[in-house]
C-alpha cells in the first residue's frame, strides 16, 4: 500500500469523479423523469460535467487552489519525488513533462490505430474490421492525432521551454496552467471509452446531421473535443500573458527568441478560434439532448456547422504548425551556428499568417454547396498564405546557407521538416484552387496533403524539439546513434507511405472507406507496407528515450553551446528556473558576432520579493 | 553556381519525368479536361519550387558541414535586403499567376454553362446508402442500387441534387468527370457536366457515382455505375425504360 | 492569482496588472464565443422575429441588467474609496437584480415553450442565446456573491482589490453581451 501512496491524488481524483458523476447524473435523471421519460444522454452530459469537477478537485486542485478561495491555507507543490508528476502541480516544467509524456502515449495509441487502418486497406475488400469498426477506428485515429498535434507544441514544449527561453520563473498563471493539463486525461478517457458505447462514425470533423444521429459514442467524442477546447483556450491565454508580462529585464520584442514569437502567434489563434468549435459542438449536443434544430431540416441549416467547424479547424492547423516553425528555426540557427536569417521578416510573416488564417476557412467547403460567390475570395486568400509561409522557408534556407552545420539529430529532423512541409504546402495549393479541389476534395490526395503538413511538418518539428531539448528536460543525453537510426528509418518510410498515398487520390479513391475498387489495390499495398516500416522506426525512439532517461550519460548544462536562455541554467533547471537572474543585453542569435551578448547574470537578491533590478540597457 | 546547375538539372529531369507520366487517364468531360490541365500546370509550377528546396537542403548538408571538432561559428549574416526582396517578388508573382490561371479561369470554366439550357436534367436524391435518379421530363426514374445510370455523350447534363430531409450529408462525385458537389438535406445544389467521351463502369471504375462525404456504415458502397453512350443510343434506352 | 511572487522578472507588471491582462484575454476569448452564438441566429432563422416574442419583457430585462451594471460600478467605486459597507450594499443590489433577471428569463422560457419550443427553428435560437447568456449571469452572480463573502468582514481594501474589480468587470461583460443579444433576438424585423 505504502508504495502506492504517491498515486493517492490520482486515486482520489477517480473516486471524486465517480461521486461527481453520480451526483450530476442523479440530478439529470431526476429532472428528466419529472418532465417525461428518464433520458440517458442528458444524464451522461451532466454527470460528466460534475465528474470532471470532481476529478480536478481530487487530483489536487482543491488542496492547492480551491481552499485559497475561502481564505484557507493551500498546499504547495511537492518537490523531488516522482509522485509530483501524478498530481496537480503548478511548476511549468512538471506540466510540460506531463503533457509531453501523456501525448507521446496518445500518439503511439493513435499510431496503432493507424496500423489497423492500413491493415484493413492493404487489400480492396473488407478484412479485419467491420464497416462501422473501420469508421470508428479512422475517426478515433484522426481526433487523437489532432489532439496530439494541437497540444504537443503548445501544451508540451511551450510549457516547458517558453518560460525558460524568455528568462521567467514560471508562466503568468501557474494554477490555470495545471488546470489546462488536468482536463486532458478526461478527454483521453472519453475517447477510449467511446468504442464501447457504439463508437462514432463521423470522422474527426463530425458533420451533422450524421453527428446528431450516432450512438452514445458520438456524444462522448463531442464532450471530449469540447473539453479539449477548454484546455486549449486556457493554455493560449496563459502563454500570451506570460510572454507579455514575464520576460526577463532587457528581453525586448526585438530580442525575443523566434520560438516565443511563434508561440505567441499560435496562442492568439488558440484563444479566439477555439471558442467556435466549442460552440459548434455545443450546438450538436443541444440538438441531441434538447431536440434543437440547428442543422437538421426542417428549420436547421446543415452548412452552418461546416462553417463554424472550419472557422476553428482551419486556424487550428496553424496552431499546430506555427510553434513547429519556431522550433525549426531555433534548431537550425543553433546548429548552423548562424543568426536566424531575416528574423524580423519572419515575425511579420507569423503575424500575417495569423491574420490570414481566420479568412480562409471556406476552402474546405468548395464542394459543400455554399454560395458560389464565396469561391473566388476564399481561393485568393488561401493562396496568399503561401507568401508569408514562403518567408519561413527563405529564413530556414538563408540561415543554412554558408553556415557551419553540426549535423546532429535535432537538425536532421528540422531539415526533414523543411523537406516534408514543402511537399505538404505545395499540395495545399492544388486544394486551394477551386477547379482542382472539386476533383480532389475528399480523396486520398487530401489525406496525403495533411499528413505531409501535420506529420511531416509539425510532428517532425516536434521530434526536432524533443531531441533538442531532451538534455535540458531530463538532464541526460540521448544516444546519437539510435537517434540517427530513428531519423533515417522514419524519414524514408514516412515519405514512401505518404507519397504513395497521393496516387490513389488523384486517380479516384475517396477517403474514409474500408472497401474500394480493386484497381487501387497496388498503391494501397505499397502504402500499407511502408506504414509498417514507419511504425518500426518508432521502436528505437521509444527505447532511446526511456533508456537514456534512466541510464544515459549526464548532460552538461549547455550541450549544444547555444545562446538562448534555457541553456544558461542547469539541466534540468531548478524549481524557479535560474539560480542567478538573467538580464538580457542582446539578441539570442549572436553566433560569430562577439559583440552580441544575449544575457548577463546577477545574483538572486536575498531580500526576496520587491527587490528591483535596474532595467537593462535598451529596455 | 554548382547549386544552380544542380537545381536546373533536377528540375528538367523531374519535369520530363512528370510530363511523360500519364497519371489519370482521360477525363470524360469538358470540365474534367480543364481540371486535369490545371492539375498538370500546377504540378509543372510546383516542381521547380520543390527541387529548389531539395537542392538547397542537399547542397548545404554536403557543402557547409562543420568538420568534427571545428567549433567556429559562421559569419553572422542577419539579413539581406535584396534576397528578401527577390524572394518576396517571385513568390508574390507566382501566387498571382496561379490565382488568375488556373484559379480565376477555372471559376469561369466551371460556371459558364450555368445560364445555358441543358440537354438533359437529372434530379438526384441521396439517401443512406444509395442514390435515386429521375430523368426530368422523360418519365424514367432509377430506384435500385444495381441500376446503371445511363448518360448521353456530347451533351450538357445538369444534375439537380439534394438529400432526403431526415437523412445526412452526402456528396455526388463522378470521378470520370472530375466533378463533385454535396447532397445536403434541406438544400438543393446543382452540377453541370459536358460529356465528351463514351465509357462504361466495367472498363473504367471512374465511370461511377461515388458518395464522397462520410455518411455512416455503407458510405463506401454508396455508388452507382455509369454508362455514357451516344445520344441516339441514349434515346433508345430512355424509350425502352419508359415503356 | 499568480502563484509565487516573481522576484526579478519585469517589474513593469505588478500581479494586479497580470491578473487584469488575464481577465481581458479571457473576455476576448469569450466574446468570440458570443460572436459565434449571434451569427447562428442569422444562419438558422435569418432576420425574422415571430410576433409572440414578448417585447415588454425583453425591454424590461435589458433595463434591469443595465441598472445592475450601474450598481456594480458603484460597488467597485465605493470599494476603491475604502467604503466597504457601501460596496457591500451595492454588491447585494447587483446580486439581487441578477437573480431577478434569471427569474425573468425563467418566465420567458415558460412562455416560449408554448409558442416556440426548442424543436422549432426560432425556439432553438432563443433558448440557446438566452440559455448561454443566463449561464453567464449565474456565474456572475456566483462570483459577486463570492466577493461579498470575501469582503464581508474586512475593513480595508487589502488584497481583495482584484477580486472586486474582476468580478465587476465580468459583470459588465455579461451585460454588454446582453446588449448585443437583445436587439439580435427581439428587435429584428
Ligand atoms: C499543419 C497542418 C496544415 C497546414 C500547415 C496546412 C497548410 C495549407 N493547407 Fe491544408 N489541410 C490540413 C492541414 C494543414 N494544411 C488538414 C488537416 C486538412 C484536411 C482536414 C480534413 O478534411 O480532415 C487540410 C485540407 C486542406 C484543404 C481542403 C481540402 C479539401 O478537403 O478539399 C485545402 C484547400 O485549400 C488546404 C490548403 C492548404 C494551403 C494552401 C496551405 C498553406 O498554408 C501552405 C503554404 C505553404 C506553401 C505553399 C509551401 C512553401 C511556400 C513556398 C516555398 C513559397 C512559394 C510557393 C508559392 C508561391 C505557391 N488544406
Ligand atoms: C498528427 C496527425 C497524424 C499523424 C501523425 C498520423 C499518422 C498516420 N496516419 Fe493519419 N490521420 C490524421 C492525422 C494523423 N495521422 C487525421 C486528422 C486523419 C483524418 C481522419 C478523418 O478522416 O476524420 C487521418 C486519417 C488517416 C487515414 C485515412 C483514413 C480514411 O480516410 O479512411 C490513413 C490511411 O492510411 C492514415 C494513416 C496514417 C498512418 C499510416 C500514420 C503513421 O504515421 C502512423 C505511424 C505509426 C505509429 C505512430 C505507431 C507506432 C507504434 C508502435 C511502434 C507500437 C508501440 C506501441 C505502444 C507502446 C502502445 N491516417
Ligand atoms: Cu453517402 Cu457517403
Ligand atoms: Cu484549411
Amino acid at each position: 500500500m505504502a508504495s502506492l501512496m504517491p498515486l493517492g491524488p490520482l486515486l482520489r481524483g477517480v473516486i471524486y469523479a465517480a461521486i461527481g458523476f453520480a451526483i450530476g447524473g442523479g440530478i439529470s435523471l431526476g429532472i428528466t423523469s419529472m418532465t417525461g421519460e428518464p433520458a440517458t444522454e442528458p444524464m451522461v452530459v451532466l454527470g460528466y460535467v460534475f465528474a470532471v469537477i470532481g476529478w480536478l478537485m481530487g487530483v489536487g486542485m482543491w488542496k492547492s487552489w480551491g481552499r485559497g478561495w475561502f481564505g484557507k491555507p493551500t498546499d504547495s507543490d511537492p518537490t523531488g519525488n516522482w509522485s509530483r508528476y501524478f498530481r496537480f502541480n503548478t511548476d511549468h516544467k512538471v506540466i510540460g513533462i506531463q503533457y509531453i509524456v501523456a501525448l507521446a502515449v496518445v500518439f503511439l495509441l493513435a499510431g496503432v490505430l493507424a496500423m489497423l487502418i492500413r491493415t484493413e486497406l492493404a487489400d480492396a475488400g473488407q478484412n479485419i474490421l467491420t464497416k462501422n469498426g473501420y469508421n470508428t477506428t479512422m475517426s478515433l485515429h484522426g481526433i487523437m492525432m489532432v489532439a496530439v498535434a494541437v497540444a504537443i507544441m503548445m501544451g508540451g514544449f511551450s510549457n516547458y521551454v517558453l518560460p525558460l527561453i524568455i528568462g521567467a520563473e514560471d508562466v503568468a498563471f501557474p494554477r490555470i496552467n495545471a488546470l489546462s493539463f488536468w482536463v486532458v486525461p478526461p478527454v483521453v478517457v472519453l475517447l477510449l471509452l467511446s468504442p464501447l458505447f457504439g463508437g462514432f462514425d463521423t470522422g474527426w470533423t463530425a458533420y451533422p446531421p450524421l453527428a446528431t444521429q450516432t450512438p452514445m459514442g458520438g456524444l462522448l467524442f463531442e464532450l471530449a473535443f469540447l473539453t479539449f477546447g477548454i484546455s486549449s483556450i486556457l493554455g493560449g491565454m496563459n502563454l500570451i500573458a506570460t510572454i507579455i508580462t514575464q520576460r526577463a529585464p532587457g528581453m525586448t520584442w526585438g530580442r525575443l527568441p523566434i520560438f516565443a514569437w511563434s508561440v505567441l502567434a499560435a496562442s492568439v489563434i488558440a484563444l479566439t478560434a477555439t471558442q467556435w468549435i466549442a460552440y459548434g459542438l455545443l450546438m450538436i449536443i443541444f440538438e441531441r439532448i434538447f431536440n434543437m434544430v440547428f442543422f437538421s431540416p426542417p428549420g436547421g441549416n446543415a452548412l452552418l456547422y461546416e462553417h463554424v467547424f472550419w472557422f476553428y479547424s482551419h486556424p487550428a492547423v496553424y496552431i499546430m504548425i506555427l510553434p513547429a516553425f519556431g522550433a525549426e528555426l531555433e534548431v537550425i540557427s543553433h546548429f548552423a551556428r548562424k543568426p536566424i536569417f531575416a528574423y524580423r521578416w519572419v515575425v511579420w510573416a507569423f503575424a500575417l499568417i495569423v491574420t490570414l488564417s481566420f479568412l480562409v476557412w471556406a476552402h474546405h467547403l468548395f464542394t459543400s454547396g455554399m454560395g458560389e460567390s464565396l469561391h473566388g475570395p476564399f481561393m485568393i486568400l488561401t493562396e496568399l498564405i503561401s507568401i508569408p509561409t514562403g518567408i519561413v522557408f527563405l529564413s530556414a534556407l538563408g540561415t543554412l546557407w554558408r553556415s557551419k552545420l553540426r549535423l546532429k539529430v535535432p537538425l536532421m529532423f528540422a531539415l526533414g521538416m523543411v523537406f516534408n512541409f514543402s511537399i505538404g504546402g505545395l499540395t495545399g495549393i492544388f486544394l486551394a484552387d477551386v477547379a482542382t479541389d472539386i476533383a480532389l476534395q475528399d480523396t486520398y490526395f487530401v489525406v496525403a496533403h495533411f499528413h505531409y503538413t501535420i506529420m511531416g511538418g509539425e510532428i517532425f518539428g516536434a521530434f526536432a524539439a524533443g531531441y533538442y531539448w531532451y538534455p535540458k528536460i531530463t538532464g541526460r543525453m540521448y544516444s546519437e546513434k539510435l537517434g540517427r537510426i530513428h531519423f533515417g528509418l522514419m524519414f524514408i518510410m514516412y515519405n514512401i507511405t505518404f507519397l504513395a498515398m497521393f496516387i490513389p487520390g488523384t486517380v479516384g479513391m475517396n477517403r474514409r472507406v474500408a472497401e474500394y475498387p480493386p484497381e487501387f489495390e497496388f498503391m494501397n499495398l505499397v502504402t500499407s507496407i511502408a506504414a509498417f516500416g514507419l511504425a518500426l522506426s518508432f521502436l528505437p525512439w521509444i527505447y532511446n528515450m526511456l533508456n537514456s532517461w534512466i541510464r544515459g550519460p549526464k548532460a552538461p548544462d549547455n550541450p549544444w553551446d547555444a545562446k538562448t536562455l534555457e541553456w544558461q541554467t542547469t539541466s534540468p533547471p531548478p524549481l524557479e528556473n535560474f539560480d542567478e537572474f538573467p538580464i538580457v543585453t542582446g539578441d539570442p542569435y549572436g553566433y560569430g558576432d562577439d559583440d552580441v551578448v544575449h544575457a548577463v547574470f546577477g545574483k538572486r537578491s536575498p531580500s526576496g520579493p520587491g527587490h528591483h533590478v535596474a532595467p537593462a540597457e535598451g529596455d | 553556381m554548382t547549386a544552380a546547375a544542380i537545381w536546373v538539372l533536377l528540375t528538367i529531369i523531374s519535369e520530363l519525368f512528370f510530363l511523360q507520366m500519364d497519371i489519370f487517364g482521360d477525363a470524360a468531360s469538358k470540365q474534367g479536361e480543364f481540371i486535369d490541365e490545371a492539375f498538370i500546370l500546377l504540378m509543372v509550377l510546383a516542381i521547380p519550387i520543390f527541387t529548389l528546396v531539395v537542392t538547397l537542403l542537399g547542397y548545404v548538408v554536403f557543402k557547409f558541414r562543420a568538420k568534427d571538432g571545428d567549433l567556429e561559428d559562421a559569419a553572422p549574416v542577419r539579413t539581406h535586403k535584396k534576397w528578401v526582396g527577390f524572394w518576396l517578388a517571385w513568390t508574390t508573382i507566382l501566387c498571382l499567376v496561379v490565382i488568375v490561371h488556373p484559379g480565376y479561369t477555372g471559376l469561369i470554366e466551371l460556371r459558364h454553362t450555368n445560364d445555358q439550357e441543358p440537354d438533359l436534367t437529372v434530379n438526384v436524391t441521396g439517401r443512406r446508402w444509395q442514390w435515386i435518379y429521375e430523368y426530368e421530363g422523360r418519365d424514367v426514374s432509377l430506384f435500385s442500387k444495381d441500376d446503371m445510370l445511363v448518360l448521353p455523350n456530347d451533351s450538357l447534363i445538369r444534375f439537380i441534387i439534394t438529400a432526403e430531409d431526415q437523412d445526412v450529408v452526402h456528396s455526388f462525385w463522378i470521378p470520370a468527370f472530375r466533378m463533385k458537389i454535396d447532397a445536403v438535406p434541406g438544400l438543393t445544389t446543382s452540377m453541370d457536366v459536358s460529356t465528351t467521351e463514351i465509357g462504361h463502369f466495367n472498363d473504367d471504375v471512374n465511370f461511377r457515382v461515388q458518395c464522397a462525404e462520410l455518411c455512416g456504415m455503407d458510405h463506401s458502397l454508396m455508388f452507382t455505375r455509369i454508362e455514357v453512350v451516344e445520344p441516339a443510343e441514349f434515346e433508345q434506352w430512355i424509350a425502352d425504360e419508359a415503356a | 492569482m499568480s502563484q509565487h511572487v516573481p522576484q526579478y522578472v519585469n517589474h513593469r507588471f505588478s500581479s494586479l496588472d497580470i491578473n487584469r491582462l488575464g481577465l481581458w484575454l479571457f473576455l476576448v476569448s469569450d466574446a468570440s464565443f458570443f460572436i459565434a452564438l449571434l451569427s447562428s441566429r442569422f444562419f438558422v432563422v435569418g432576420t425574422s422575429t415571430p410576433e409572440h416574442v414578448d417585447q415588454v419583457l425583453g425591454l424590461g430585462l435589458t433595463i434591469l441588467l443595465l441598472l445592475s451594471s450601474l450598481s456594480a460600478f458603484k460597488a467597485e467605486a465605493a470599494f476603491e474609496h475604502g467604503d466597504i459597507a457601501g460596496a457591500k450594499r451595492m454588491l447585494l443590489a447587483t446580486i439581487g437584480m441578477g437573480i431577478l433577471f434569471v427569474f425573468g428569463v425563467g418566465y420567458e422560457w415558460h412562455e416560449a415553450f408554448k409558442h416556440f419550443p426548442p424543436s422549432t427553428a426560432f425556439g432553438t435560437v432563443l433558448f440557446t442565446l438566452t440559455g448561454v447568456h443566463v449561464t453567464h449571469v449565474l456565474t456572475g452572480v456566483l462570483t459577486l456573491g463570492f466577493v461579498f463573502f470575501r469582503i464581508r468582514n474586512t475593513t480595508e481594501i487589502g488584497d481583495n482589490q482584484f477580486a472586486v474589480e474582476g468580478a465587476v468587470k465580468w459583470w459588465h461583460f455579461v451585460d454588454v453581451a446582453w446588449v448585443f443579444i437583445y436587439p439580435t433576438l427581439y428587435l429584428l424585423k
